[in-house]
Formats: C-alpha cells, sequence, structure tokens
C-alpha cells in the first residue's frame, strides 16, 4: 500500500500508454472521411509527408495540420485543468473545488478578455499578452476563494460552491458586456470561447511553450505531493505535522492558477475536467497526491482528448465547442456527487 | 530541566480572558494531565504550546526558546499532536495517515525510506491498528480513528507529546491501553506527556502532575492528589460528588440531584 518510486513509474506509464492509444485512435476520427474528390482519407498516405509529386498532400493536412495540432491542445488543456482540480480540491479541503466551479477559470476568462480589448499583443518566448493577463485574472480569484475560506475558517462545501456560483455569473457577464460593446463578430467569438472551444490552430508552434510550461508545473506539483496530502487533514494538523502552510499554499494555489491560465488562453472555459478526473482516478488509485497529481493529468489529458474527438464527431460537419461536451459530462456527475456528500458527511468542525 | 516554560500567559478570544496569568514549568519526562470544565481554555492551553496561537501577554518557551520562533518544520521534531476527533476529507488509509507523521523528516526526498515505514509498523502496533492498516479511515469507528491519530503522533517520535481528549471515544480497554501505553513510552523513552482529558480518575491514576483550568483564568497545578482534590473540583465543575482513595490515588465520582447516596444535599 505504500508508494514506492517504482509503482509510480509503473502506474504512470501504463496510464501514459492508454493516453498514446487514445491520442492516436482519436486523430483517426473527424468530421470528414471522404474527400471532394471521393477519396477516402488514408493515414498511410498522410505518412508521405506534406507533398506528393509536387503536389499538396491533403491526407497530411488534415491529419497533421488540423487534427494533430488540435489533439495535442486538447491533451494540454486537459492535463492542466485536471491538475489544478486536484490542487484546490486538496488545499480547500473540499471534493467539489474545480477550476471552473470555483471561478478561476472565469478570473483567467476575463483577464484574456481584457487584454484582447486593449490590443495588448506583445509575446514573449510563445507566451502571449493574452496568456500573462489571464494569469493575472486567476491569481486575483485564487486570492478571492482563499479569503473567503480565510473569512469562514474552512471552506464550507456550500459556502465555497454558491461563492463559485456568484464569481462565475459576475465574470460571465463582465465578459459578455466587454465582447458586446466590442463588434458582433467578435461577440460570436466570445460565446464560442465561454463555451469552452478548440480554435482552428494552423501551427503547433505556440501549443510548444504552453506545453512546456504545463508539464513542468505538473511536475512541481507532483513534488509538493506530501504536503497536499498533509494540508488534506487540514491546516491545524499540517502545521504539527512540519508543513510549511503558508508557503506551500501560496507555491500551490499559483502554479495551479498557473497551469489553469494557460489552459483557458487555450481554450476558453472548460468546465468539469477537474471535478470528473480526480474523483475517477481517486476511485482506482487512491488520495496519495505524488500518484494521483501525475496520473490525473495523464487521465485529464485521455479525457479531453476523447471528449473532444466527441464534438467534432457528433454533429458533423459542424463541431461543438467541447465545454458542451464536459458540461454534459460533467454536470450530472456534478449533482450526483453534491448529493451524496451532503448526505453522508458532515462539514462540521474539523 | 524543563522542556516548556510559560511565564504569566494571559489570552482571551474577543475580551473574554480565557487564561489569566499562567506560569508553569514542565519538566522533561513528566506527564501532565490537564482537565477543566468546556470551555475552560484547555485546547487553548495545547494550541498555545505549539504555536497555533500566540499570547496576548506572557511568554511560551518550548526547549529554551519562544514557540512562536519555530518554522513548523523545526517544532515538529518536537512536539507531536493528537487533536480530537475530525472526519476526513478524502479517503487516506490508516498506513498513509500514520506515515504523514514521517514527512518532517525527509522534506526533500518524495518517498519513504525503511526507517519510516519500520516506525509506522511499530507505531500501528502499539495502538492495536494493524489489523486495519489498510482500511480507509473513514470506515472506521470514532474510536478506532482516534487510536489512528495516536500511532501519527507516536510515529513522528518527538520528545514531547500533546494530546486533546485521546481517550473521549475509546471503550475501557482501549482507554487503559492508551495510558498503558503513555505511561510506558514515558519511563521507558523517557517522554514528556501533556494529555487533555475529562476523565479525573485517569488522570489521577497515571500522571504526575495536574493542572486544573477554570472559567474566567482560575486555575491550580501541582501534584494530582493536591490539584485533584474534592473540594476544588466541586467548586471548578460545579458538582457535588464523592471522593476516596485507593493505593495513595484519590479518585472522584460525580453524583447527580438523584443519586441514592449522595453525601450532601446540593446548593
Amino acid at each position: 500500500m505504500i508508494l514506492t518510486s517504482k509503482k509510480l513509474i509503473l502506474r504512470c506509464g501504463l496510464a501514459g500508454l492508454l493516453l498514446i492509444v487514445v491520442m492516436v485512435a482519436c486523430l483517426m476520427i473527424g468530421s470528414r472521411n471522404q474527400l471532394s474528390t471521393g477519396e477516402y482519407l488514408s493515414f498511410f498516405k498522410a505518412l508521405h509527408g506534406p507533398e506528393i509529386d509536387g503536389l499538396p498532400n491533403v491526407h497530411y493536412e488534415i491529419f497533421f495540420r488540423s487534427r494533430f495540432p488540435r489533439i495535442v491542445l486538447a491533451a494540454i488543456v486537459g492535463a492542466a485543468l485536471a491538475c489544478s482540480g486536484v490542487v484546490f480540491q486538496a488545499i480547500l479541503r473540499n471534493p467539489l473545488a474545480d477550476p471552473y466551479i470555483l471561478g478561476v477559470s472565469s478570473g483567467a476568462g476575463l483577464g484574456s478578455i481584457i487584454a484582447v480589448m486593449l490590443g495588448w499583443t506583445w509575446t514573449f518566448w510563445g507566451l502571449s499578452a493574452l496568456t500573462a493577463a489571464s494569469f493575472i485574472g486567476a491569481m486575483g480569484t485564487v486570492w478571492l476563494v482563499w479569503n473567503i475560506g480565510k473569512v469562514t475558517g474552512r471552506v464550507h462545501v456550500t459556502g465555497l460552491l454558491l461563492a463559485g456560483v456568484v464569481v462565475n455569473a459576475l465574470f460571465s457577464a463582465v465578459i459578455m458586456f466587454l465582447s458586446s460593446i466590442a463588434t458582433a463578430s467578435k461577440f460570436q467569438t466570445t460565446m464560442l470561447w465561454l463555451m469552452g472551444n478548440f480554435a482552428e490552430l494552423d501551427q503547433i508552434s505556440p501549443l510548444v511553450a504552453s506545453g512546456i510550461i504545463v508539464l513542468l508545473g505538473i511536475v512541481f506539483l507532483m513534488l509538493l505531493g506530501n504536503q497536499l496530502n498533509i494540508l488534506s487533514f487540514g491546516r491545524q494538523d499540517a502545521r504539527t505535522l512540519g508543513v510549511p502552510i503558508e508557503r506551500t499554499c501560496f507555491l500551490a494555489f499559483g502554479c495551479a492558477a498557473l497551469i489553469t491560465s494557460v489552459a483557458v488562453s487555450l481554450s476558453g472555459l472548460v468546465g468539469f475536467v477537474g471535478l470528473v478526473v480526480p474523483h475517477a482516478v481517486r476511485l482506482v488509485a487512491g488520495p496519495d497526491h505524488r500518484q494521483l497529481i501525475p496520473l490525473s493529468a495523464i487521465i485529464g489529458a485521455a479525457f479531453l482528448v476523447l471528449a473532444d474527438a466527441v464534438a467534432r464527431v457528433v454533429v458533423a460537419p459542424a463541431m461543438l465547442p467541447v465545454g458542451v461536451v464536459t458540461a454534459m459530462v460533467g454536470g450530472p456527475f456534478f449533482l450526483i456527487l453534491l448529493i451524496r456528500y451532503t448526505k453522508t458527511v458532515h462539514w462540521g468542525n474539523a | 530541566m524543563s522542556i516548556i516554560e510559560m511565564n504569566k500567559v494571559t489570552f482571551g478570544y474577543e475580551q473574554q480572558p480565557v487564561l489569566k496569568s499562567l506560569s508553569l514549568s514542565v519538566e522533561t519526562n513528566s506527564f501532565w494531565a490537564v482537565v477543566g470544565p468546556n470551555g475552560a481554555g484547555k485546547s487553548t492551553f495545547l494550541n498555545l504550546l505549539c504555536g497555533q496561537l500566540k499570547p496576548d501577554e506572557g511568554k511560551v518557551h518550548v526547549d529554551g526558546k519562544p514557540a512562536s520562533s519555530y518554522s513548523s518544520q523545526q517544532l515538529a521534531r518536537i512536539l507531536s499532536m493528537v487533536r480530537q476527533e475530525f472526519v476526513p476529507v478524502f479517503g487516506f488509509s490508516v498506513r498513509q495517515t500514520v506515515m504523514m507523521a514521517r514527512f518532517y523528516r525527509r522534506t526533500s526526498a518524495l518517498f519513504e525510506n525503511a526507517d519510516d515505514i519500520k516506525a509506522v509498523d511499530a507505531a500501528l502496533a502499539a495502538t492495536d491498528t494493524a489489523a486495519f492498516a489498510d482500511r480507509p479511515l473513514g470506515h472506521l469507528s470514532g474510536g478506532e480513528r482516534q487510536r489512528v491519530f495516536i500511532a501519527r503522533a507516536l510515529a513522528q517520535e518527538t520528545p514531547v507529546l500533546l494530546l486533546d481528549e485521546p481517550t473521549s471515544h475509546l471503550d475501557l480497554k482501549h482507554q487503559i491501553r492508551i495510558f498503558d501505553l503513555l505511561k510506558q513510552m514515558q519511563q521507558e523513552q523517557g517522554k514528556t506527556i501533556l494529555l487533555v482529558t475529562h476523565d479525573l480518575n485517569m488522570a489521577a491514576q497515571y500522571c504526575d502532575r495536574a493542572l486544573l483550568l477554570g472559567a474566567g483564568g482560575a486555575f491550580f497545578q501541582g501534584l494530582p492528589e493536591q490539584v485533584l482534590e474534592s473540594g476544588q473540583i466541586q467548586s471548578i465543575f460545579g458538582v457535588q460528588g464523592h471522593q476516596g482513595q485507593l493505593q495513595q490515588r484519590k479518585f472522584f465520582i460525580p453524583l447527580g440531584r438523584f443519586s441514592m447516596d449522595r453525601p450532601e444535599k446540593p446548593a
């Protein structure tokens, strides 16, 4: 029952294998399976490279320029959201916490909308002003949630959810207001974005920087696994067990907010990934955060890749925003959990 | 040598005084019982010792230095604490929970080593919790869970143990086992133990020092036979009772209004 490095590597390897299988499978699925010439899409023809006999290779275009970046994007966003869901749940000692439910995602969204409105377009080493602004928005919301927790002594499950609902509604309203005073076309984009949408990407390079940040963030959070385990027993216990509480919470919240804001600036508001995935992983692998964090990241990536494949196929040739799919899965799941936790657990003093 | 020193400590919540000018000195290798009615400041007393609360006035010294000057990691080397029962949020197993006590020793390593596993196994065996070591905490009874938290404090291997009502959910057999175990640790390993309890008779049986806290900052401290004396108990708790003696240890039986053989009529 005690976690060793061997067990951890083995389990992450297995989950990684699952992720690769899901990614390859979803690469084969799409809204178009037949070209306008009547020819069927072929992965083997795609492997010939960008050109065949001096002509652009359509197969290559679809597989590697259209689907592949989108799948990588989904994987990055899924990993980031699932991982920060785990962290929020541990520190707030609340199994229903999730970056979307807490309003951290909409805080990040508000930040990036403001950046767009102000016309900030600078980039630095693949990081855009958009990401920076959404990070500020996410941190601001985390600060808000943290202080709600401080006032009540402990972040109570319903109090926290109420705060999240209010923050979410407020920020979404501001986002809608800002985009409606912009232009009509922007309004349409914002609507899609609020529902969580993977924009058409024609290149993979902006994904590299985001991918590196998210990966580093996940590794860093995994190294805080022991501290998060102990913090989930409450701050008083954590102090006498030797965890520096303020520093740990600051680092873990900061890192979770960072990867959430990277995810939001890539994809908009995708909900419930940080709720559904950690729960499922905990059921199978237990609550140890040293393991829960990397496994949730990998399974979160696979989950969102799969959800995106559904979004691409289900109303083909049109595409659904992926947030619609995750909300359809996650919403009922959330309600079941809410009923279960308010019934069986006494959220009294700790 | 004293390991904990309190000098004229005053503490209150919102102008309601809880402790008033409390001075005491806890010798190394002593067994203290802290008793008193609800709200008299017993948990507050423990929280002042572990740096969770800071006194309004006065000084709290642990091992020669102010309690507040320690980092949480440094303090975890000296004090371990068993708190009152609570409901865990996630499904950590008994073994995982006890293993958390070893964290402060290896802050840079992610995984437990052989020493950690040995210490945890010993703590599980000592508290009679090894049988359900791999079950989640949430599936245990309140009493079983309390023993797990005692095991965690043992696995922390600190010279001082603070316990906040560690036997409140335990049946008679396990109450005695825990007190026996604590006494044994005091005698064989030289530990210093401070224990908050409502059980005056267990306190009188096992402790060699007692602190009786009353409302509004009143307190008595000293040898158990002096502190846990009938008149003081009756005035601090506001109950009638009968005091007897068994092998030089005093015991106190509280008597209710309808008790048949109460010694005197309630005032």
